[in-house]
């Protein structure tokens, strides 16, 4: 179907088009009817609009829809409500998904976690009415914002009289004066409203704050922005959100970076019974009131990759991190978590002592992770043979460890010097007093080869003795994407001080035959645009009352 | 004007897609715990070898790999060890590697389990526990079998025996 959209004036006008791009002539009716105008995008055609669209602009004419954005977007906050009925998996630290959410909800949570709804914001169906969105965003903003945009850049100044009489604010009168003297007449008072004023003969155009109708648009590619960096925060080393622990007094390598932290002291105090009200002693509670890692960052410099070679650290960043106050190096944060306090061996400074003569040998460094293998300690030799962390006797009386953990270490040597054989005596050391109880080291020792007369190991004092005495639990993050939101919620927020704080406001005015008329077009507070155009007619001697300007129409 | 539209309306639209659809695509496949599963590329490892050289998985391309995570803690990774050790001897004439990743123990300690039982497949040191983390493995014994075309081809948690391994090389070998 071809419809002829050549106005009256003859401009040939787009498909779509409501009011005459030139003349403002309402194009939809025969031009009997009264209603207020429809002046959205000033009755430019969206670009999407066409005679005979193509495939593609049928996608293109879908993202353009506002009703297929507003759908979009409920069904979008719907899907996020979804995701707020149970706590979601990446929220959490370690927990295996696919048993939880069935033994703390039951059936209903083992669903929700069937459905995919544990991870909401991550699933495929989420993500894609996101970009939906953004798709929508785009092309509705494009779709409007260049035909208003061009609408708004060249506007003709003498307006079809329909276009004036079915604004919302009109006002038809006589004047006494010669209409070109009275158009340039009006000029100045409203240039002191702050208008821009363009005359056309007995014609008149003025318009002031049209940039606030930037506002939505503006606010549009900050949401853009802002959707990108949501969707790419993914991305390789863009982001990162993992727990470690981090043991006191030792460098730990934080996996998937090159860095590497040592916690160089813990502190935890807690409030003292005269810090705690009445109320809250009775309960019983111990709250911490500091907890605070010491902490130094290291980079790797050299050696990074390769697990035959010690890396090469270079100290970057120390901090003492406590709740709400991150080490942060570069984007790099690390959050104080948690901590445990259970304390745990590292090492011991035994001395070997002749048992007949109470002589003591050396005093030599027992590490309980990576020991040296021998000790020369006087006349005599230990070689460090095996080593058990978690001591203990399996079914057929062979010594095992039953974890990597220091809680029952011994360690086998084996002992050359004078008055032993040459090829030497095994020797079992368990540096825990406890230990050497519970297992019987001496009768040990004695099936061993009976050292344990002549020769002991023993630790002089707690001195002697190095814990690890806690472990800090920290969060480390990185999220790189994170001034992307900022920068685009600022944008938006730019956008909305814009579109709310300043209203573009348009008089145009014609006078044929000494008759005056008036219309005025804002988008918002017509209030003060009536108020602003009675004020300008008193000025120009035409007295009128501001309600009396309110077209009759029916659009509200 | 009007002909200018239409170049700017696909490279528009093109944009979306690649955009939309690299995040949706990154969103179906990327997601989850990143536990490699039946079908992934097995995760890259470079490890420090019981041999003191480094080691990573290209070395053993074309070949079938048996990645067998364990600690001498382990009562059942100590249990299975012979087992593997009896299919390394059988298998490694045709091209199956048996690979055991030792996760987090001294060099000592390893060195005195393995020459203990007479293991001589290739052990390597998780140190840092960087490729327990990598392969998301929780219980131990953990094993992992990689076909000749470098593919996972299934994942055994809980100790293996003779028989049972005896099957699943098999199936690496002639699938």
């Amino acid at each position: 179907m071809i419809k002829n959209t050549k106005c009256e004036c003859g401009h040939q006008n787009r498909v779509g088009t409501v009011l005459c791009e030139a003349c403002g002539k309402p194009l939809e009716d025969n031009g009997d009817s009264t209603e207020l105008l429809e002046m959205r995008y000033d009755g430019a055609a969206r670009r999407s609009q066409r005679a005979n669209p193509n495939w593609i602009d049928k996608v293109w004419n879908f993202f353009s829809s506002v009703k297929v954005a507003v759908y979009l977007i409920i069904f979008t906050l719907i899907g996020a409500i979804f995701g707020t009925i149970f706590e979601q998996e990446s929220n959490f630290v370690s927990f295996d998904p696919s048993t939880f959410y069935k033994e703390k909800y039951g059936t209903i949570g083992d669903l929700y976690y069937k459905l995919g709804l544990s991870h909401t914001y991550e699933s495929w169906w989420f993500v894609t009415l996101l970009v939906m969105i953004g798709a929508s965003l785009v092309i509705c903003s494009l779709d409007r914002v260049l035909p208003l945009y061009k609408a708004l850049s060249k506007q003709k100044i003498k307006k079809h009289m329909q276009f004036l009489t079915r604004q919302k604010v009109v006002y038809q009168g006589p004047v006494s004066e010669n209409g070109a003297a009275w158009t340039q007449r009006a000029i100045a008072p409203l240039k002191k409203k702050g208008y821009r004023v363009h005359t056309d003969g007995d014609a008149l155009l003025a318009e002031k704050q049209r940039f606030s109708r930037w506002g939505p648009y503006v606010i549009h590619i900050g949401l853009i922005v802002f959707l990108l960096a949501v969707l790419f925060r993914g991305l390789p080393g863009l982001h990162l959100d993992k727990h470690y622990w981090f043991p006191e007094g030792e460098i730990t390598k934080i996996p998937d970076t090159n860095l590497y932290l040592k916690n160089e002291k813990f502190t935890v105090e807690y409030y003292t019974e005269e810090e705690m009200s009445k109320e809250f002693r009775e309960t019983g509670k111990v709250v911490p009131k500091l907890f605070e890692t010491k902490a130094v960052l290291y980079k790797c410099t050299a050696n990074c990759d390769d697990p035959s070679k010690e890396p090469v650290l270079t100290e970057v960043k120390r901090h003492a991190i406590r709740v709400n106050d991150p080490l942060n190096y570069q984007g790099f944060k690390a959050y104080q978590f948690d901590f445990d306090l259970t304390p745990k061996l590292r090492s011991v400074k035994p001395v070997l002592v002749d048992v007949k003569t109470g002589k003591q040998y050396g005093k030599f460094q027992l590490d309980m992770t990576d020991p040296q293998l021998k000790y020369e300690l006087g006349p005599y030799t230990l070689e460090l043979k095996n080593k058990f962390m978690d001591f203990s006797l399996n079914e057929k009386g062979q010594p095992v460890s039953i974890s990597n953990n220091p809680n029952a270490p011994a360690f086998l040597f084996l002992v050359k010097g004078p008055d032993l054989p040459q090829e030497g005596v095994q020797y079992i050391y368990f540096p825990k007093v406890i230990d050497k109880e519970r297992f019987q080291q001496d009768a040990i020792n004695e099936k061993l080869g009976g050292l344990q007369n002549k020769l002991a190991l023993d630790v002089l004092g707690m001195e002697d003795v190095d814990f690890i005495e806690s472990s800090s639990y920290l969060n480390i993050r990185v999220d790189r994407a994170m001034p992307f939101v900022w920068l685009g919620l600022g944008i938006v927020m730019i956008g909305l001080v814009m579109g709310f704080y300043w209203h573009h406001r348009r008089i145009w005015l014609r006078i044929d035959d000494g008759v005056l008329t008036l219309g005025a077009h804002t988008s918002k507070n017509w209030f003060g645009l009536r108020r602003e155009v009675a004020a300008f007619l008193k000025t120009m001697d035409v007295d009128v009352d501001e309600k009396d300007l309110e077209n009759g129409g029916n659009r509200s | 004007m009007g002909k200018a539209r239409r170049p700017v309306q696909i490279i528009i639209l093109v944009f979306i897609v690649i955009l939309g659809g690299y995040a949706i695509s990154s969103a179906v496949f990327g997601g989850g715990t990143g536990k490699p599963e039946p079908g992934d590329k097995p995760p890259a490892v470079k490890l420090l070898g019981l041999d003191g050289k480094v080691h990573t998985l290209e070395e053993y391309k074309g070949q079938a790999v048996v990645l067998n995570f364990w600690a001498t803690w382990c009562t059942y990774c100590v249990n299975e060890m012979p087992a593997l050790q009896a299919q390394w001897e059988k298998w490694r004439d045709q091209g199956v590697v048996v690979l055991g990743i030792n996760t987090g123990e001294d060099e000592m300690t390893v060195r005195n389990f393995t020459e203990q039982l007479g293991i001589d497949f290739p052990i390597l040191h998780d140190f840092e526990n960087d490729a327990v983390r990598n392969y998301g493995v929780v219980p131990m014994p953990t094993t992992f079998f990689v076909n000749k075309k470098g593919r996972i081809a299934s994942i055994r948690e809980g100790e293996l025996d003779l028989e049972t391994l005896d099957d699943q090389i098999k199936q690496l070998v002639n699938p």
